[in-house]
């Protein structure tokens, strides 16, 4: 039987996620045999195929325009998208910044700072811009929610073996938890 | 007998008392119907609509905590119509506000994260609108992020039901609508008193106690069932501990409190910072230098030995449990002879009566406080009078002058006005007489006139004061000269006049949790044990004995007060 091709991505998200990932262990080794990792942020390749996966996996919140291109790609090129982690899934700690204005958000954090001495917002054309953050499905239609700060690697194992196993999965107990 | 009705609930034949919500006829007949505003303590308000239920012949569903049971009825408590709505609810709960668990205080213990556990929540169908709301930090011992409140009103129903006080209300409507003090003040500066009643009926991290955030989930703590020590009503309590250390204190709902304790029970315990006395202190060259417990025991025992009974006195405070007072009079009475009393008034004078529950007083007519001030010194008491005057019993107060409670009387009167207030009494159906310290013996003797129509409540000055009446101890120290000054004082501060007549013993030996000005001239220095490390019992103010459990491991070379005083007893 071929592999399941998954591919991952990351967003604006702290790293805690692919860690959770990478805490499934020697269950990861086995979970190889019948999946094809083809790209992560934390291997050689970053972007998904241009042929396409079967499962695109995304952690992190959709935080700036850059992070809405990432989302967009990998929509496109999987069957199945996960979002991973409750970035992905409510928007995560990132949306804090919602709760104010965004120039309000920006001079407090590049400005305002106590450790900041002359501190100017950065507005060079090649960053990406930022947006009011949100969750992916709000950019792309999501398919199965793992929500966890960050998901346990025993509820990462279980919904990717649920997919290997070409079911959707279901989080219960201790499975869905959100911190 | 309460009449019974039949109903079926998820196809299962049951009985309930006629009148019962069909929330606790399921209860009762252990079918889990979730909830989230109701509380069993409080009534019932219907706020949240996830407890919602299908019951036959209703256009649309119905909550379960409100809904009477009636005869025939048929309820569905899970079925898919049912389970559709509660999710629908609790989208909707979450799409308000700021419910982010992974970055809020309660994450793990908190109710609405448990029902979306639940019911399987793994997104939010609905856009957080990210509103701008307010966290209230003014109070001293917690704060209110009304970010996390879900409207359930459970602090509201605690603030007016159980506390009395009517702080607590909403201010505009809708999805405006916010809790708020005092129409519209900010918490620290509203007529709270701070009792925490709200903190503790909380069902998610909108109302955080400042001390114990962060500290320990339920499941990593341990609880305690005990008394409070810092008045005589002894409300149970709850000591909430981790890894030996005190993180806070609630109110135990099984108890006559009713889960009510006040500031000086819940908050200022557990934020005392006095310097802890560890080890025995004897005063070698001028200088009190620690020394074994031993060495203490054989210093005291010499000079008693070398003392005449009558030239020794020993005082405890009403504080100490019963076993603590009792080996204190059996040892310096009984073994010695030598004088022994308490610090506080015990109304020693007064011979009237004394087990007037407070579940009765709630439900009483009229109250007479004679004497006392509830409102500053018994506040969970004065809290169920207001309860009580609530229901429409009227309040009627005889004071020299006007205290915290005067604000709440129907009438005064003057002391020499008590015949009558007496006379309102005997003109009412089920009166109480509350009386304290302030009492007179002649007030007393024309009160005695009430003893078959009232029932009384004692407000002794300190905790176990009743236990000092019973074992006949005088209060207040004499004045004749001693030789040898015995304080068992805990964790009381001793007034300016009793600090002065301890002094001028030649020998002063203090027993206390505290350093303080006493400790500074005393020749020998005991440490005691502090209120969430006794074990023992005490009487609360129905006149009933509680037990008082230690809740922490002893911090080593701490001994219990009634231990030393049997080591004491050995070496006379």
């Amino acid at each position: 039987m071929a592999k399941v091709k998954v591919a991952m991505d990351w967003l604006a998200g702290c790293a805690g996620c692919e860690m959770s990932v990478l805490d499934m262990d020697e269950r990861l080794v086995q979970l190889l045999e019948k999946i094809e990792l083809t790209s992560t942020p934390i291997t050689d390749l970053k972007h998904p195929p241009k042929e396409g996966v079967t499962v695109g996996i995304l952690s992190g919140t959709v935080n700036n325009t850059v992070n809405v291109e990432v989302a967009k790609e990998m929509r496109e090129r999987c069957k199945i998208l996960v979002a991973l982690g409750d970035c992905a899934v409510f928007g995560g700690v990132m949306t804090m910044r919602n709760f104010c204005d965004m120039n309000e958000a920006l001079k407090r954090a590049y400005v305002e700072t106590e450790s900041t001495v002359e501190g100017t917002i950065p507005s060079s054309e090649e960053l990406a811009k930022p947006i009011k953050a949100c969750p992916v499905k709000d950019i792309a239609k999501v398919d199965v929610f793992l929500p966890g700060c960050p998901p346990s690697a025993d509820a990462i194992h279980y919904v990717l073996s649920e997919l290997v196993q070409g079911r959707i999965p279901v989080l219960t107990g201790e499975n869905l938890k959100y911190d | 007998m309460d009449k019974m009705v039949n109903l079926r609930m998820n196809g299962r034949q049951i009985r309930a008392r006629a009148g019962q919500t069909v929330l606790e006829a399921a209860k009762a007949a252990g079918i889990d119907i979730p909830s989230l505003c109701h509380h069993p303590a409080i009534t019932p308000h219907g706020a949240c609509r996830i407890c919602l239920v299908e019951i036959e012949r209703q256009r649309t569903l119905q909550p379960a905590c409100t809904f009477p049971v009636a005869e025939g009825m048929k309820v569905e408590t899970e079925s898919p119509k049912v389970i559709e709505e509660r999710k629908f609810v609790l989208q909707l709960l979450f799409s308000e506000r700021n419910h982010y668990c992974m970055f809020c205080e309660m994450s793990g213990d908190c109710e609405l994260q448990a029902l979306a556990y639940r019911y399987g929540m793994d997104q939010w169908m609905y856009q957080n609108s990210y509103p701008k709301i307010p966290v209230d930090g003014t109070r001293k011992y917690f704060i209110m992020d009304h970010n996390r409140c879900i409207l359930c009103r459970r602090c509201i129903r605690a603030c007016s039901e159980l506390a009395a006080n009517n702080t607590l209300g909403v201010k505009f409507r809708g999805a405006k609508t916010m809790v708020s003090a005092d129409m519209d003040a900010p918490f620290g500066e509203s007529t709270c008193v701070a009792c925490g009643t709200c903190l503790q009926v909380c069902p998610t991290g909108s109302l955080v106690d400042r001390k114990s955030a962060y500290t320990g989930r339920n499941a990593q703590v341990d609880r305690t069932k005990s008394v409070c020590l810092f008045c005589s009503v002894g409300c149970g309590t709850e000591i909430v501990t981790r890894a030996g250390r005190v993180l806070r204190v609630e109110g135990e709902w099984e108890e006559h409190n009713r889960g009510v304790l006040c500031v000086a029970g819940r908050f200022e315990p557990v934020y005392d910072t006095r310097a802890r006395i560890k080890t025995p202190l004897l005063k070698k060259n001028g200088e009190r230098v620690p020394v074994t417990w031993d060495e203490a025991f054989d210093v005291i025992a010499q000079r008693l030995k070398n003392t005449k009974g009558t030239k020794v006195g020993a005082w405890t405070t009403c504080k100490t449990l019963n076993l603590t007072m009792s080996e204190l009079v059996a040892v310096f009475q009984g073994k010695i002879g030598a004088e022994v009393g308490v610090l506080e008034p015990t109304l020693d004078e007064l011979e009237l009566p004394v087990g007037g529950s407070l579940s009765e007083l709630v439900s009483s007519d009229c109250i007479l406080v004679i004497g006392a001030d509830p409102l500053s010194d018994h506040r969970v008491l004065g809290y169920h009078i207001k309860q009580a005057r609530m229901k429409g019993a009227q309040l009627i107060l005889v004071t020299e002058k006007a205290n915290e409670t005067s604000r709440f009387a129907d009438q005064s009167f003057l002391p020499d006005e008590l015949p009558k207030a007496i006379k309102i009494c005997q003109n009412s159906v089920s009166p109480f007489v509350v009386y304290g310290g302030g009492t007179t013996k002649k007030d007393a003797e024309k009160l005695a006139g009430l003893k078959r129509k009232a029932h009384f409540v004692p407000l002794f000055p300190a905790t176990n004061g009743y236990h000092a009446k019973v074992l006949g101890l005088q209060s207040g120290m004499n004045k004749s000269p001693l030789d040898i000054v015995y304080l068992l004082l805990e964790d009381v501060i001793p007034s300016e006049e009793v600090v002065q007549r301890a002094q001028s013993a030649k020998f002063l030996v203090v027993h206390a949790s505290y350093h303080g000005p006493i400790t500074q001239s005393a020749d020998v220095v005991l440490p005691s044990l502090l209120w969430y490390e006794q074990e023992g019992s005490t009487y609360n103010l129905e006149g009933k004995k509680v037990p008082v459990r230690k809740a922490v491991p002893l911090p080593d070379g701490m001994i219990p007060e009634s231990e030393v005083f049997a080591q004491l007893a050995a070496r006379l």
